[in-house]
């Protein structure tokens, strides 16, 4: 069954001994994130923190496992944790191929209700709003959704931007120009000197989450391809200060507006790529007008920069369960021939691997100029591309790929040198050539690249006998091998 | 003592080892159950019931695809195997095998071996797993020759012709020295020092013809005497009979070993006249041409301990930490970790390194502080920290072909690329951003509070013991 909200996918990883309630009294101040990030690291189960100033937190609530990083994103979509990723990407695309419009509830019947503070009552520092690394600039709330809308249309963008919270009614938001919202902001509002009214609902229901760190195309309904995630509409409530509707079910809605030509400090932060970047720069001001949230609220946060190397966090694990399936099917609706597109295992949002049965003359290059100017134009700086029966998530395949396939010569591909525009999370430009810019964007261009790791015919292996190989995993299963490690692909399905 | 047998113990006590009681097959059967095995990162396997005379094993020199694995290494097995401790460090391990130090043989060479003869059995009969040509495979084994009652071992790959032909490969310089043609011995069945040794006397920088000595110095081999050649004692199978180099011939159908992709080989016939063997005999093999195969892990760590001695000896100081061949990208790529002497060190450490090694093309440069066990994380760094116009060097396109990749394989020349993911030593300190790590992100307050409060908050349930 797919989770109607937070607390309610909580309660089915708890009925799978997946929670780890904390009752004792815990700190927002590093604690409660330096257990999450140990419970990260081993691959642990989630750790639920009852009693942190009277409220709670929940650390990394969708992070997967190391070994199949989407399952805790399937069980919040109510499909099996056990599916392969072939399975459990197919199975999301068909969903979000089938949005649902959402309805709207009254506010009596909307859990986010519960509590409603305006005016003089509205206080940030009510929550307990965690401070996940030493070296942070603040604490910060980092799993939310933030729901704005275009100016000119009926359109309403839901995304993805951490927030550091400054005082009781104040906090900077990480806008970076180039993604949709910032646009919205940089290019409209701001222009028009008018402030950006948004919500920010904190512990929305997981298909909401997920659909917020999806590239759902511009103007398109975002509650529509939550509502397809979840197989049922989605319920909005309206939101007492502004016209925004928000999901019935978050834990929490912060109120406001970005106020256009005010900024405030934000960063540094321990980031998704497993470094602290710097330097701390100027980031839009939100100015909190409304909260709301239900009875004893749940807050999730992630710890930034434990999805690296082996260990997840919510961050990658939505990359490869969100992001991924939802990039496959962008590029097949834009007609390109693409098996799978998913994001390297070990480091979220920098490097995506493609799986093509297709390397005509210009075809690749065609396929990673789509990507570099549309969703990919920020964060991403490499693609790779792989025969069709690679697994693009299968960092062993990919690796060999490259370095069997990918000749120095003609197979590595750059869009420029300095050229491009990159956000200025990165590590490998000095804060001088990042800049300290008011649109947020980076002063700096940088170089992107694409890498053809195609076998051009040279595979390392013929094409694999299903048949055979599955009477060897079955030799082996029963002769003791953990069927796990075994992937037992039906004969009758054939190659990918 | 490091023998085969050894290895299946060490294997079994550590609960690394799956034993096949089922009937399987030596024909496309057991290559096929070996690969899935290692392709999917399971124990070693070795099967119990073949039809023929020796019983199979797989995987026991290799290891797990390391960004799959937190807690076994990919070069465990190999440690194991040749009598390391086991909490040995890779760097450790590159070290002891970079020295190269010749040994005696121990005293009882003289001894008998192991093996005895069969009579009526040919090379069929051993039941040796077969290629997809259907011919059996020689794997994992050396060949042992004389000259001037001086014996060498060499690296071997092939096939079983007919039953009393073998078809092999050796490394040339190897058939230069032992000549034309000889008496030999195939030896199978044997631990991993004989085969270490072997690639190290024949196919590095350094020729060393005495073999038995390198194995010597690796470990404790003991040895014995069969023909006046020095053979180890304990081999499961010893095929002996005559050689004959044959410069014109093709090589012998199958994938190629890692070793042939590092020297110049040969082709030689064997001629067999006696096959002998230990009672319930066992042979390594592993199936070339698949994904993490022993011979890549053998290679592997053969290459990065000679590429480790001649960069650490070069310049006159010692400034790199470690390298890697990974074996999950088969040997076509090489990681290093090294202190940055001066602006433009990366720069002659990779051409260094290509230099050295016929075998990548490509070269990642990290910092000092860059863990060997995490390959995960050292490749992100190629992601993350080399800037990817400025720090992704490609050379001119007049370098000759590197051997592991696919590409380039009729010698055509071309480029090489090296990945600088070391920080600019221009860089003030400021600009060098930490990395988020348990010991970085959280204060010594932080850390003491959370260790008091250890069991108070159920962390032993949930992460473990405190011992970190």
């Amino acid at each position: 069954m797919t989770a109607d909200s937070l607390r309610q996918y909580l309660q089915t990883l708890e009925t799978r001994g997946e929670i780890h309630r904390i009752s004792e009294p815990v700190s927002w101040n590093l604690e409660a994130s330096a257990v999450t990030m140990l419970a990260n690291t081993e691959d642990s189960r989630i750790p639920l923190f009852e009693d942190v100033d009277g409220a709670r937190l929940v650390g990394d609530p969708y992070r997967g496992s190391q070994r199949r990083p989407w399952d805790r994103i399937a069980l919040g979509l109510g499909l099996p944790p056990d599916l392969s990723y072939e399975e459990y990407y197919e199975a999301v695309i068909e969903r979000l191929n089938d949005p649902k419009s959402p309805t709207t509830v009254e506010a009596d019947d909307a859990p986010c209700k519960d509590v409603v503070e305006t005016g003089d009552d509205v206080d940030l520092l009510d929550f307990p709003w965690p401070y996940i690394h030493a070296g942070d600039g603040g604490r910060y709330s980092n799993l939310h959704t933030l729901i704005a809308p275009d100016i000119d249309s009926e359109w309403v963008d839901w995304s993805y931007h951490r927030s550091m919270i400054h005082d009781d009614e104040t906090a900077s938001v990480l806008l970076l120009a180039g993604e949709q919202t910032p646009n919205l902001y940089y290019y409209k509002y701001e222009r028009r000197d008018e402030p950006m009214p948004v919500a920010i609902a904190v512990g929305a229901e997981p298909a909401v989450q997920y659909t917020s760190v999806m590239w759902i195309p511009t103007g398109r309904d975002e509650a529509e391809f939550a509502g397809g995630l979840k197989g049922e509409p989605i319920e909005l409530v309206e939101c007492e200060t502004n016209d925004l509707r928000v999901p019935a079910t978050a834990e929490l809605v912060i109120e406001g507006e970005i106020v256009p030509n005010e900024r405030r400090d934000e960063g540094p932060f321990g980031d998704y790529f497993g470094y602290v970047h710097g330097p701390r720069r100027s980031m839009p001001l939100l100015r909190v007008t409304g909260i709301t949230h239900q009875q004893d609220p749940i807050i999730p946060f992630c710890v930034e920069g434990t999805g690296v190397g082996y260990s997840e966090n919510s961050t990658s694990s939505m990359e490869a369960g969100c992001v991924g399936p939802d990039a496959t099917l962008g590029l097949r609706t834009a007609g390109f021939d693409v098996e799978c597109c998913a994001p390297w295992k070990s480091t979220p949002r920098t490097v995506y691997t493609i799986a093509t049965p297709s390397d005509e003359n210009g075809y690749l290059h065609e396929l990673a100029n789509f990507i570099f100017t549309t969703w990919g134009m920020l964060h991403v700086d490499f693609f790779i591309f792989v025969d069709a029966d690679v697994d693009p998530l299968d960092q062993r395949q990919v690796l060999e790929a490259l370095t069997l396939h990918a000749d120095p010569d003609e197979d590595f591909h750059q869009f420029g040198v300095e050229t491009m525009p990159k956000v200025p999370l990165n590590i490998y430009q000095t804060p001088t050539e990042k800049g300290d810019v008011q649109t947020g964007t980076s002063k700096a261009k940088t170089a992107k690249a694409y890498i053809d790791a195609t076998s051009d015919g040279s595979a390392t292996r013929d094409s694999a006998d299903t048949e055979l190989e599955y009477r060897a995993q079955e030799i082996l299963e029963s002769a003791g091998v953990d069927s796990e490690k075994l992937p037992f692909v039906d004969p009758g399905e054939g190659e990918r | 003592m490091t023998t085969l047998d050894g290895q299946l113990e060490n294997l079994r006590e550590t609960d690394d080892l799956v034993s096949v009681a089922q009937r399987v097959h030596w024909d496309a059967t057991a290559a096929s159950v070996a690969a899935e095995a290692t392709r999917h990162n399971c124990p070693a396997t070795v099967f119990e019931n073949t039809p023929g005379e020796v019983r199979l094993a797989s995987g026991v020199f290799g290891g797990p695809d390391q960004f799959t694995s937190l807690d076994r290494q990919p070069w465990q097995r190999t440690a194991q195997a040749l009598g390391f401790d086991s909490d040995c460090s890779y760097e450790t391990m590159i070290e002891r095998l970079a020295r190269r130090t010749t040994d005696s043989v121990d005293d009882s060479s003289d001894r008998e071996p192991d093996a005895t003869s069969l009579e009526d059995v040919d090379l069929y009969g051993l039941g040796l797993p077969t290629t997809d040509d259907g011919e059996p495979l020689i794997d994992l084994g050396i060949l042992v020759a004389t000259r001037d009652g001086a014996t060498t071992w060499t690296p071997i790959r092939g096939v079983a012709q007919r039953s009393t032909t073998l078809r092999l490969t050796i490394p040339e310089a190897a058939a230069d020295w032992i000549g034309p043609q000889t008496d030999a011995s195939i030896v199978l069945g044997v631990g991993a020092a004989p085969l270490v040794a072997a690639i190290q006397g024949w196919t590095q920088d350094r020729i060393t013809p005495d073999v038995p000595g390198l194995a010597s110095g690796i470990s404790d081999v003991s040895m014995a005497t069969v023909d006046s050649r020095v053979v180890p004692s304990a081999a499961d199978v010893r095929i002996d009979g005559e050689i004959t180099i044959d410069r014109t011939a093709p090589d012998p159908n199958g994938s190629k070993s890692a070793w042939e992709r590092t020297c110049e080989t040969t082709v030689v016939d064997v001629h067999v006249d006696r096959i002998a063997t230990r009672e319930d005999p066992v042979v390594a093999f592993t199936p070339l041409g698949e994904p993490l195969t022993d011979d890549l892990h053998l290679v592997s760590l053969v290459e990065a301990a000679q590429l480790f001695r001649r960069v650490n000896g070069y310049w006159g100081v010692s400034p790199v930490e470690w390298i890697r061949l990974p074996v999950e990208a088969r040997l076509g790529l090489c990681l290093v970790s090294s202190e940055i002497l001066y602006a433009g060190f990366e720069w002659q450490l990779a051409n260094t390194l290509f230099s050295f090694s016929k075998l990548f093309d490509k070269v990642l440069v990290l910092d000092e502080n860059a863990d060997p066990t995490n390959l995960a994380r050292s490749i992100d760094d190629m992601w993350v920290k080399a800037h990817p116009g400025n720090d992704w060097i490609f050379s001119e396109p007049n370098a000759p072909s590197a051997t592991a990749p696919r590409y380039r394989q009729d010698g055509e020349t071309g480029s090489r690329l090296y990945i600088n993911a070391t920080w600019d030593p221009h860089w003030d300190e400021e600009y060098i951003a930490p990395q988020v790590t348990f010991e970085t992100s959280f204060s010594e307050n932080v850390k003491e509070a959370l260790e008091e409060r250890w069991e108070e908050l159920g962390l032993d349930e949930l992460v473990g013991s405190n011992n970190r």
